[in-house]
Formats: structure tokens, C-alpha cells, sequence
């Protein structure tokens, strides 16, 4: 039986032009990610993400307009990875487990993005762009938070919610988890200790049957 | 009694048979032309956390340029010599707390005190943090500041801290250090437009939340 022809053949369109230009924007993302990791709070240069990337200087222009465009496309590409589903099996966890797991991802992120974040702070400037980013950010993190530790946090009135949601968010805070490990020394896990002990203090008695 | 006593009573005699130390002039005026710009440097960056071109300071202070750089080598050492001032009045200021209050007493005075001193200094604060670069000199009066906040922490709940054991002492130290540093407060002013009083309630709730019971004395 003969085979059919390609051109017979139904199926999506692959456009390999568009799909090595998609690659080469990764690689430029990443590169930038790189360097904004390396050399934070400073923005690399054209030609550094360029060298780094493989490409031309060109190259990354015709992808992106400006360095902003850049830092604008690496930062999503972070968020996405940031606010990439997390592993929900300690939802209806006790408290202490509940606790250990936020601390411990957050850790990890807060590590993990450390430099990218100084510099997103750092140069948002006057950037509308970053700096919704940077609200983004921080909102995740409050509504995380929000959902975890719902039974310790629905009972209480608006305001006082909200107000703990503050201080919870200050605590957790990226550069709070710096100041741990480049001021007070503290290891990963003395870090997450610290921050399970503090929240285990600040929030309000689970409610029996939670 | 104090010197500044004895020339409050007028003791001429006193007065005469003292060593006068010699007033000069022309140093009490470079003095505090050197104040002047320090001020204009501190005030422009409250207005824009730009650091601000020398031309901007000078205008501000009333000088000319080549005064601000006959007195300070280059920005950086203005930098530096702003953050000195800061420094020491920001420790003048936190002085005035209530150690030997009650729990209740100690919480407001500290969180009071320290709240007043982020509403002040927070624009420095943050222009040290962001020129701080390789300076050994930016960067070692960045660790004094925390080193006096954690010691300011220490001495207004040292009744509560004294209970714990060292690990659990630490752990609530930093957890009090992060809760009220500068940034927190502003993020709390800033971005989720706190008043002055509510932001402080929220400091003072916590705090108190973290702290373990003040024992019976």
C-alpha cells in the first residue's frame, strides 16, 4: 500500500522559521536570566546577552526592541515558572506540615530568584511594566498564603486578616530571606526554621476540626 | 556640676582663669557649610530617590560647586558623610525609648521610635543600599544600622528574649529584625496605605504576638 503523500497529510502547520526564532528567544531569555543572576542589581548589556546567547547583537534586537522589552519578556518567563502549580498535598495538612511546606518552597524560590529579583527591584525605575511585576509578584505570594493557612486565617475579622497577610508577606520577604543567610549566616534549613517558628507564633490557633 | 553649668551662673572669675579653647571662625564656617550641603543632599533625596547631581546639591545648599567638592572629595564621600549624620541622629533618636517600662509601654515606645526613624531615613536608607556597590565604607555603616536596630531589639524585650532558650532567643530576634525594617515599613505605608498609627498597630500586634510571655516578676 502506498504511503500518502506529505502534502496530504492533516495536521497543525510547523513553521520552522518561526519555531528556531521562538528557540532563539529562549536562549536570549535565559542568557539574560544568566547574567541578571551573575551580575545582580546590574543590567547586562546587548552585547554580554548576546555573547552569553550564542547570537549576534542583531540578533537580539530583532527579537526584542530594547533591553526593557528584554527584561520585561525574562521577568513573565520567571513568573511563569514562579507561579507554576505547586504541589498541593499538604493543602488539608495539618499545621505543622502546612507551615514546613510554604516555608520550604518559599525558601526555595527566595533562592532561587534571589539575584533577579534585586535587579527587577533595583531597575524598575520608572518602568509601568516592571513594576506591575513586581505588585504581581508579591500578590502571589499573599494569596498562597491566603489559601495555606485558610483555617488559622478565616476566622478572624477583615482587618485583622489583613493585617497579619502584611506582616506574614514582610516576614517572607525575599530580601528577609537574604539577611538570613548573608547577615545572620543561617543555613537553608536553620532559615526555614526560623520563619516556621515565627509564623507558628504569629498566627492564630487552628480551629478544631481544620 | 558641668562646665555649661558654671557659664550659666555667670562666674566671671571662674571664666577668666579657665583655657578658653580658641573659636575659629573660619573652621566654625566651613563646619557648617559642610552641614548645609549634607542637609541639601538629605533633602533632595527625600523629594526624589535619585541621587542627585552635584549641580542639584549645590543649588539646594546655596553654594557653588567647587564648594561642595573643596569640602567632599567626590559624591561618594558626601554619601558617606550624610550617612554619619543619619547615623547619629537616627541613634539620638532611638535613645528616647521606654526600656524600663511595661510590656505594653516598651511596645509602643519601640515601635514608635522605630517607625518615626523609617519615616525619616528611609530615602537615605535606601540610597545606601542602592550606591552601596563595592564601598567597604557604605557597606560597614549598613551592618551598623542593623547591628543597632538587633541591639535597640534586645534591650526593649530583653525581659521577654531572657526566657528562651539561644536557638528560639535568635530565631524571634530575626523574626522582630525583618518584621521592622525599613522596607517593611514602607511597604506597609507605600503600597498598602497604612496611616502612621495603623501601621504601628500592625508592628505593635505582631511583635507582641512573637514575644513569649514577660515573666512574673
Amino acid at each position: 500500500m502506498a504511503l500518502p503523500k506529505r502534502a496530504a497529510l492533516k495536521g497543525p502547520r510547523i513553521d520552522g522559521r518561526r519555531l528556531r526564532s521562538q528557540r532563539t528567544q529562549q536562549l536570549i531569555i535565559e542568557a539574560y536570566l544568566a547574567l541578571a543572576g551573575e551580575n545582580s542589581p546590574q543590567v547586562p548589556t546587548a552585547a554580554q546577552i548576546a555573547e552569553r546567547a550564542g547570537y549576534s547583537v542583531r540578533s537580539v534586537f530583532e527579537r526584542f526592541p530594547d533591553i526593557h522589552s528584554l527584561q520585561v519578556a525574562a521577568v513573565d518567563h520567571a513568573l511563569a515558572q514562579i507561579a507554576a502549580p505547586l504541589p498541593c498535598h499538604d493543602a488539608g495538612a495539618d499545621r505543622e506540615t502546612r507551615i514546613r511546606s510554604q516555608v520550604e518552597g518559599r525558601g526555595r524560590t527566595c533562592e532561587r530568584w534571589l539575584p533577579l529579583w534585586r535587579s527587577l527591584v533595583v531597575n524598575q525605575g520608572e518602568s509601568t511594566e516592571l513594576r506591575q511585576r513586581v505588585v504581581s509578584l508579591r500578590e502571589r505570594v499573599v494569596e498562597r498564603m491566603e489559601s495555606i493557612y485558610a483555617p488559622e486565617l478565616s476566622p478572624l475579622p477583615a482587618v485583622e486578616r489583613r493585617h497579619l497577610l502584611i506582616v506574614l508577606e514582610a516576614l517572607t520577604d525575599v530580601e528577609s530571606w537574604a539577611r538570613m543567610q548573608e547577615f545572620f549566616g543561617l543555613s537553608f534549613e536553620e532559615a526555614c526554621a526560623a520563619w516556621v517558628q515565627a509564623i507558628d507564633r504569629l498566627l492564630p490557633p487552628t480551629p478544631a476540626g481544620s | 556640676m558641668t562646665a555649661a553649668d558654671d557659664t550659666s551662673t555667670g562666674n566671671s572669675s571662674l571664666a577668666a582663669a579657665a583655657p578658653v579653647p580658641r573659636i575659629d571662625g573660619r573652621h566654625l564656617r566651613s563646619a557648617r557649610t559642610k552641614q548645609v550641603i549634607i542637609e541639601a543632599y538629605l533633602a533632595l533625596l527625600r523629594e526624589n530617590p535619585q541621587v542627585p547631581t552635584a549641580a542639584r546639591i549645590a543649588e539646594r545648599a546655596g553654594y557653588s560647586v567647587r564648594s561642595v567638592f573643596e569640602r567632599f572629595a567626590d559624591l561618594h564621600a558626601l554619601r558617606v558623610a550624610a550617612t554619619d549624620y543619619a547615623l547619629a541622629r537616627g541613634n539620638a533618636q532611638a535613645a528616647a525609648g521606654d526600656v524600663a517600662g511595661n510590656r505594653e509601654a516598651r511596645l509602643k515606645a519601640h515601635v514608635e521610635t522605630r517607625a518615626g526613624i523609617c519615616e525619616q531615613w528611609l530615602p537615605l536608607w535606601r540610597a545606601l543600599n542602592a550606591n552601596q556597590g563595592d564601598s567597604a565604607e557604605l557597606k560597614s555603616r549598613i551592618l551598623l544600622v542593623r547591628q543597632a536596630i538587633l541591639k535597640r531589639i534586645e534591650l526593649m524585650y530583653g525581659t521577654e528574649l531572657a526566657t528562651l532558650e539561644e536557638r528560639e532567643h535568635r530565631q524571634i530576634l530575626i523574626a522582630i529584625e525583618t518584621l521592622v525594617d525599613f522596607e517593611s515599613w514602607a511597604h506597609m505605608r507605600e503600597h498598602k496605605g497604612l496611616s502612621f498609627a495603623e501601621a504601628c498597630a500592625v508592628w505593635i500586634h505582631a511583635i507582641d504576638r512573637l514575644l513569649p510571655p514577660t515573666p512574673v516578676s
